[in-house]
């Protein structure tokens, strides 16, 4: 099913023959021996061109041809169905285009809308667990998915034995160690590339609502890929494109562009010597007003913003409190600080008071008993594997009472949260005074790179004196720091607009639907119901693969996560909403869900399904 | 009615494939486990046939498949072994 509406006969003719009845190289799993046979397709369109430019067609027209030729057959097929092969109840469903206007089929707009924000009609914690999902998984698919785990990993031993490929034996390293570990070797070769196609997808165009995926086939089970030529036009349900900024129109790309012009592309300098601009120090003086504090330092990237920042903020005689789902930057940084770290269970504020009790009690052992220098409780806003939301009411109090400072991580949250899109901090409608650090990035909802610190102002003359990400690294790119002023302006309303209101809205509308109707369709799905982040549990490996393979011939993208980045159990498809989605694409992207959890048997939800449609 | 019979099959055997991750291993893999499965089932099989079966024979002094193809028991006869 090619993604063309407006295909002519012609078209589809030579589209099917290049599938059907043409030249199928080989047959892998992975590429299900689907290689579409491109070029007795290009041929046949370049006749058809010659004519036409004997007609005296025009030359743009040919040009839109070969760009539309380009988006023809995905490197997928379909999975099997319970009705034994492709059944689309019509013609448009098999295919993904937006000008289509899909059919309204269920949920109508809702009058009354609900801005994202914490109720407060109940308590705090009653609210949390009234929100917040997280269903165990039936113990069959536990058992299985552990099952299945041993089988591969035994026959990757058996792999192993039997074969070893080129890659894996050095020349010329007698006598030396191993410089890279044999398990992690071993699991990358023998178990994760047998899905790798899912991960590491080249892409061709701004990740938008939608992107452009470049086809690749593999012809030796996942050890290499060939492009076929081809390009995918998918809706992107994977991107972390909260607010739709990422874009290569608009106000935010003229203005970046603008600002390359004017300034170039770097400063070659790090902000402590000669890379210090009025543009970062305004952008600093707007994030700090955006985030409802003194003062903010921004860096040029928000991994490093985590992993350099905290070992400025500890020593080795601290205690950090750190929630068990927490990003890989904060870990790193924990690491590199040397501070004691304790872990508490995900979200669960019993635990965090008992860890934290027992560091005020019984001191660093380390130390002979002495009381830590500082307790610091780390967490994050939004938890990007989770979905879930951190309960930031009860962790203020919890850490007002111990007189431990807090460190929370908006990476995720920021712009995504709250009826202003300021984060958790906006959704609970909490003083941002009482969060000690407020760590965010520009990645994500704002379309750009780099990330932000804000706090108290001696909070930040702190880090600009002893960050070394400040002091070391080179200073923010002018038209990345002109996007993110921007956009930053436009969610605030500073251009005048209602632009960035109506985004948010958008986000919590999307989600909310999105949500709801996944929790219809009767699939697992983690988190909070406020959280643009849905990950839908398929605990299985090989249904991760099937599943973003399967998508991504209906013209959906998404990403998966499994083992090692989740636990063993629980493999996961993880879709991140968009303000920039429409409903319709929504509904496009739900209709496929159910039909592919429906033949794949992802329906393991046993809660009671809601009968009634779900209202956008 | 054939086609619909091969359609169920073949979708309930891509499921199993599913669960069990053969669906995302070479085919030689695939054969192998499925060897594997075959051996164990018929040591599993073997084991019960010989071993459970006539424990559990002399435990209850009963022998269903004895019991179909032998005559009665004499009196006071603890049990019967099954194999040779």
């Amino acid at each position: 099913m090619g993604n063309l509406d407006d295909a002519s006969a012609g078209f589809e003719q030579s589209y099917v023959h290049s599938n059907g009845n043409g030249s199928v190289k080989s047959s892998t799993p992975i590429s299900n021996g689907h290689i579409p046979n491109h070029t007795t397709f290009v041929e046949q369109r370049q006749k058809s061109d010659e004519q036409q430019q004997q007609n005296g067609e025009e030359t743009e027209e040919q040009l839109l041809r070969l760009k539309e030729l380009k988006f023809s057959a995905p490197a997928y097929t379909e999975i099997r169905t319970r009705s034994g092969g492709l059944n689309f109840k019509n013609a448009e469903e098999g295919s993904y285009h937006p000008a289509n206007g899909h059919v309204e089929k269920s949920g109508k707009r809702s009058d009354k809308f609900k801005p994202s924000q914490a109720d407060g009609i109940l308590s705090a914690e009653q609210e949390h667990y009234q929100k917040t999902s997280f269903e165990d998984v039936p113990l069959h698919t536990a058992c299985l998915t552990y099952l299945g785990f041993y089988l591969l990993m035994i026959l990757g031993y058996i792999n192993q034995l039997l074969f070893v490929p080129k890659v894996a034996t050095e020349k010329a390293r007698d006598g030396y160690v191993t410089l890279y570990d044999a398990f992690e070797s071993f699991y990358s070769r023998y178990v994760y590339r047998r899905v790798r196609d899912c991960w590491n997808r080249p892409i061709c165009s701004v990740p938008g609502d939608e992107l452009i995926l470049k086809d690749r086939v593999t012809d030796d089970y996942g050890w290499s890929f060939r492009f076929t030529g081809t390009e995918t036009r998918c809706l992107n349900l994977g991107s972390y494109n909260y607010l739709g900024f990422a874009s290569a129109t608009g106000r935010c790309a003229d203005e970046s562009e603008q600002r390359a012009r004017e300034k170039g592309l770097a400063y070659c300098s790090s902000r402590c010597e000669l890379g210090n601009t009025q543009l970062h120090i305004d952008l600093e003086r707007l994030t700090a007003r955006y985030c409802g504090v003194e003062d903010a330092i921004v860096f040029g990237m928000g991994f490093a913003t985590n992993a350099l920042n905290l070992p400025a903020l500890l020593g080795p005689k601290c205690l950090v409190v750190s929630d068990e789902k927490n990003h890989a930057s904060i870990i790193l940084g924990l690491r590199l600080s040397g501070a004691t770290t304790k872990v508490f269970k995900h979200n669960s504020m019993k635990d965090l008071e008992r860890v934290l009790r027992n560091g005020v009690c019984y001191g660093n052992p380390k130390d002979g008993g002495k009381p830590y220098k500082k307790i610091l409780i780390c967490v994050e806003g939004i938890f990007s594997m989770e979905g879930s939301i951190v309960r930031l009411p009860e962790i203020i109090a919890l850490k007002k009472k111990y007189k431990a400072y807090l460190y929370l991580d908006e990476a995720h949250s920021v712009g995504s949260m709250g009826p202003n899109g300021r984060g958790v901090v906006d959704y609970f409608k909490a003083d941002p005074k009482d969060v000690d650090i407020l760590m965010g990035t520009f990645t994500k909802s704002f379309g750009s790179a780099g990330g932000y610190i804000a706090g108290t102002k001696k909070l930040i003359d702190y880090l600009r004196a002893n960050s070394h990400a400040h002091c070391y690294a080179g200073s923010i790119s002018p038209p990345i720091v002109q996007q993110i002023y921007t956009s930053m302006s436009i969610i605030m309303g500073d251009d005048g607009t209602n632009t960035g209101r109506n985004k948010i809205q958008q986000l919590a509308r999307n989600t909310r639907y999105f949500r709801r109707r996944l929790a219809q369709i009767g699939v697992i799905t983690y988190g909070h119901e406020d959280s643009p982040v849905v990950p839908m549990l398929v605990y299985l490996f090989s249904k991760i693969g099937a599943v973003i393979r399967t998508l991504t011939t209906r013209h959906i993208a998404v990403v998966g996560a499994g083992f090692p980045a989740t636990p063993i159990m629980e493999g996961r498809i993880r879709f991140c909403l968009s303000a920039a989605h429409t409903k319709e694409q929504l509904d496009y992207a739900l209709d496929v869900i159910d039909d592919v959890s429906e033949n794949l048997g992802l329906k393991y939800s046993r809660k009671p399904r809601d009968p009634n449609p779900i209202e956008y | 009615m054939l086609n619909n019979i091969i359609n169920f099959a073949n979708y309930w055997w891509f499921r199993y494939l599913m669960v069990t991750e053969l669906y995302v291993v070479e085919k030689w893999e695939r054969v192998t486990i499925h060897v594997i499965f075959m051996v164990l089932f018929c040591v599993f099989w073997y084991f019960n046939y010989s071993v459970l079966l006539s424990v559990t024979g002399n435990i209850f002094g009963y022998s269903p498949i004895a019991n179909g193809l032998l005559p009665p028991l004499p009196h006071g006869a603890a049990g019967v072994k099954v194999t040779s």
